[in-house]
């Protein structure tokens, strides 16, 4: 029997719902992510984090006394799954706002449908500059963007690293693509030398051809904006391979408690980037972050990541939206909640949330880390350093 | 020649992954698209070993061949009950179970990758090249379980009678084989040779409940490199298909891989669908 319940879950057959079920009305929103399939993992993670966050609003009586129910929905990580269920969630439910999504790709679709639907949408992992770019969608909103990777990133190339020649890998995803480009441009003009600049498809079983390139070309430093799963392969190879890296630089997929136990000792001296984790946090949030990532640990019984942190945040951004409406004697219609999330300005453990015109947010920044002694320990930039970097590294 | 080590240690991953498919579909025309995922139970089988109570990955491989040996004859008894069209049914009632052991496998396993750990490498000056105790793993493991079913199919009464239905199975059954012994003997290695693959896939890449459909991609690429019942040819296609994309990937780049591979199978199955070790002028011939 539970069998065949987690099975219906997981297949996506029937709705999530989570938190809301009191008697008064409630406030409806809908979380669409990819809960199985490919990008289950990251998906998951961003599911709970939402979680986490609405179980937080209730637990201090809601919006205006008011319990948030959220209706959860599983893209199965393909875009066209992801348009059905946002319609559903919209059309039938008549959810008060969307959140999470993982990966431009699947974002893109119900961002478009937020628009249709004047439902507000703040999405949990989007990328891709194009998304908010000269369009305007006056719903659509995100908690991540792309410069807050590439600046950091690259600035940590330039001032620490000064490699003399990189090699950049990046998987053929709209916002892994635009971040191979845009980090190669910023590194030729400030003079490194970008020897190897190849896209791979994302889950290729052997990277052993393009490091032996990567060997051939002398190549100092790798930027892999591949994912997780990508990471493990190629980290592996590289040390079987006893290739020697002045930096290896996995922007996603690195800088995770899980990969740091997959990996174990051969993931020592990596550097990864996040936004978020325990003990690396804003400065001034460290007793939220902790509260967090206890509370977390306490729910779910796992240790929370950055993914995690991105999904609470939207949430939160939403949640703190919709709060702000009803304060305000506002009707929970999309325009209103869209206009409040444009005014939102709250300080998040992961960023100072606020929204630029575009939906973008203002203050996002990620930092560099490295893994030492099984630990991710922030480096990059200065005034977020936790620790010294360790050489050589990897 | 660091290159061709690679070469070579990843064609034999892709025969290894190959032959339980291969045997399945020629013996019993069954299209297994659940291959992939079965694959990874073996590895999530030897996950939890390796992992759990600290086996070596080596000793891991009985029991997750004789998991998978009983997984396949699970997956035979379903489909017996499956009518004609077979190879169409099979395709679809094994596309089916590949869901539910992808869902079952998120549930029971979690969506977090696993890994077994890396292997240790040695420098061996001779060649100049560098190689993994895992590549050596990997091509030792394929070359005996290659060499192994060819023996089977070639050299004893039985694989004669599994060629034999390979090759025609009413012609087979009127020559008085029990084709469905043939049948349920088909499934049942080919399982234990999945089980063999589950493991050292585990080890080559990582285990994910939905990453099953690059090994079943890979085993029926690598099977119609080498042609229906041709177990060298398995080994042969697997050595020139991993050849032919660490080439790419070396001289062309990464993002030529899947389209130089694409377009020497498309070529392949235009000019030779029987296989590109097949013998057309002598039919009936095992290579």
């Amino acid at each position: 029997m539970f069998l065949v319940a987690s099975l219906a879950w997981s297949s996506g057959l029937g709705p999530v719902t989570a938190a809301g079920t009191v008697g008064s009305p409630g406030i409806t929103i809908g979380e669409i992510d990819p809960l199985t399939g490919k990008l289950a993992k990251h998906g998951q993670e961003i599911h709970e984090g939402i979680l986490y966050a609405v179980e937080e609003a209730n637990s201090k009586g809601g919006i205006q006394g008011r319990k948030i129910e959220v209706i959860s929905r599983d893209d199965q990580s393909l875009p066209d799954v992801a348009i059905n269920q946002a319609e559903d969630l919209l059309y039938r439910y008549k959810v008060s706002g969307l959140v999470g999504g993982y990966v431009d790709s699947l974002v893109a679709p119900v961002s478009e449908l937020a628009a249709k639907y004047h439902v507000p949408y703040v999405a949990s992992a989007s990328l891709q500059r194009t998304l908010t770019l000269g369009r305007n969608n006056p719903f659509f909103f995100r908690v991540a963007h792309l410069d807050g990777i590439v600046e950091p990133l690259c600035s940590f190339l330039e001032k620490v690293v000064r490699p003399a020649s990189v090699a950049i890998l990046y998987t053929a995803t709209p916002g892994s693509t635009e971040f191979g480009q845009e980090v190669k441009a910023r590194l030729i003009r400030s003079g490194i030398d970008v020897k190897v600049f190849e896209k791979f498809r994302p889950g290729s079983p052997d990277f052993s051809a393009f490091l032996l390139k990567l060997r051939a070309d002398g190549v100092e430093a790798l930027v892999c904006g591949g994912f997780f799963p990508d990471h493990l392969i190629l980290v592996r190879q590289i040390r079987e391979q006893n290739l020697s890296l002045k930096a290896y630089v996995g922007p996603w997929g690195v800088a995770y408690p899980s990969f740091v136990e997959e990996m174990g000792a051969a993931a020592e001296r990596l550097f990864g980037m996040c936004a978020w984790n325990q003990g690396i946090t804003l400065p001034g949030t460290e007793t939220a972050s902790e509260a967090f990532a206890e509370g977390f640990r306490k729910r779910f019984g796992k240790t929370a990541n950055t993914t995690t942190m991105h999904g609470y945040t939207s949430a939160r951004a939403l949640i703190a939206a919709l709060e702000g409406d009803l304060k305000s004697g506002g009707s929970l219609k999309g325009e209103d909640g869209s206009r409040r999330l444009r005014a939102l300005d709250i300080l998040t453990p992961m960023e100072r949330l606020a929204f630029d015109e575009k939906g973008d947010p203002r203050h996002y920044r990620q930092v560099v880390v490295q893994i030492q002694s099984g630990r991710l320990v922030a480096v990059h930039p200065p005034d977020r350093a936790g620790g010294h970097i360790q050489w050589p590294a990897p | 020649m660091q290159l061709l080590v690679n070469s070579l240690a990843l064609g034999s991953f892709y025969a290894l992954i190959a032959l339980g498919f291969a045997l399945i579909f020629g013996v019993t025309r069954t299209f297994n698209l659940a291959h992939g995922e079965l694959i990874l139970l073996g590895g999530y089988i030897s996950y939890f070993l390796f992992k759990g109570a600290g086996i070596h990955i080596l000793w891991t491989l009985p029991p997750s061949m004789l998991a998978l040996l009983g997984a396949a004859l699970v997956l035979h008894a379903i489909l017996r009950r499956v009518r004609e069209p077979y190879e169409l049914n099979t395709l679809v009632v094994t596309f089916g179970l590949a869901l539910v052991l992808q869902n079952a496998m998120l549930v029971i396993f979690t969506a977090d990758y696993r890994l077994i750990g890396h292997g240790r490498q040695f420098f061996l000056e001779s060649l100049d090249a560098y190689v993994s105790d895992t590549q050596i793993t990997v091509f030792l493991t394929s070359l005996l379980a290659t060499l192994s079913v060819h023996f089977l199919m070639r050299k004893t009464f039985l694989g004669k009678a599994l060629r034999a239905t390979i090759q025609d199975r009413e012609a087979a059954r009127l020559a008085g084989i029990h084709v469905d012994h043939m049948t349920l003997i088909a499934f049942g290695t080919g399982g234990a040779l999945i089980g063999l693959a589950g493991p050292l896939y585990a080890q080559t890449t990582y285990l994910h409940p939905f990453g099953g459909s690059e090994p079943t991609l890979l085993a029926i690429i690598v099977s119609i490199f080498a042609g229906v019942g041709r177990t060298r040819g398995l080994l042969l296609g697997g050595w020139l298909l991993g050849t032919i994309e660490s080439a790419t990937v070396f001289f062309l780049g990464s993002s030529w891989r899947e389209m130089v591979s694409a377009m020497i199978l498309i070529g392949l199955l235009l000019l030779r669908p029987e296989g590109l070790w097949s013998e057309r002028s002598k039919p009936g011939r095992e290579a």
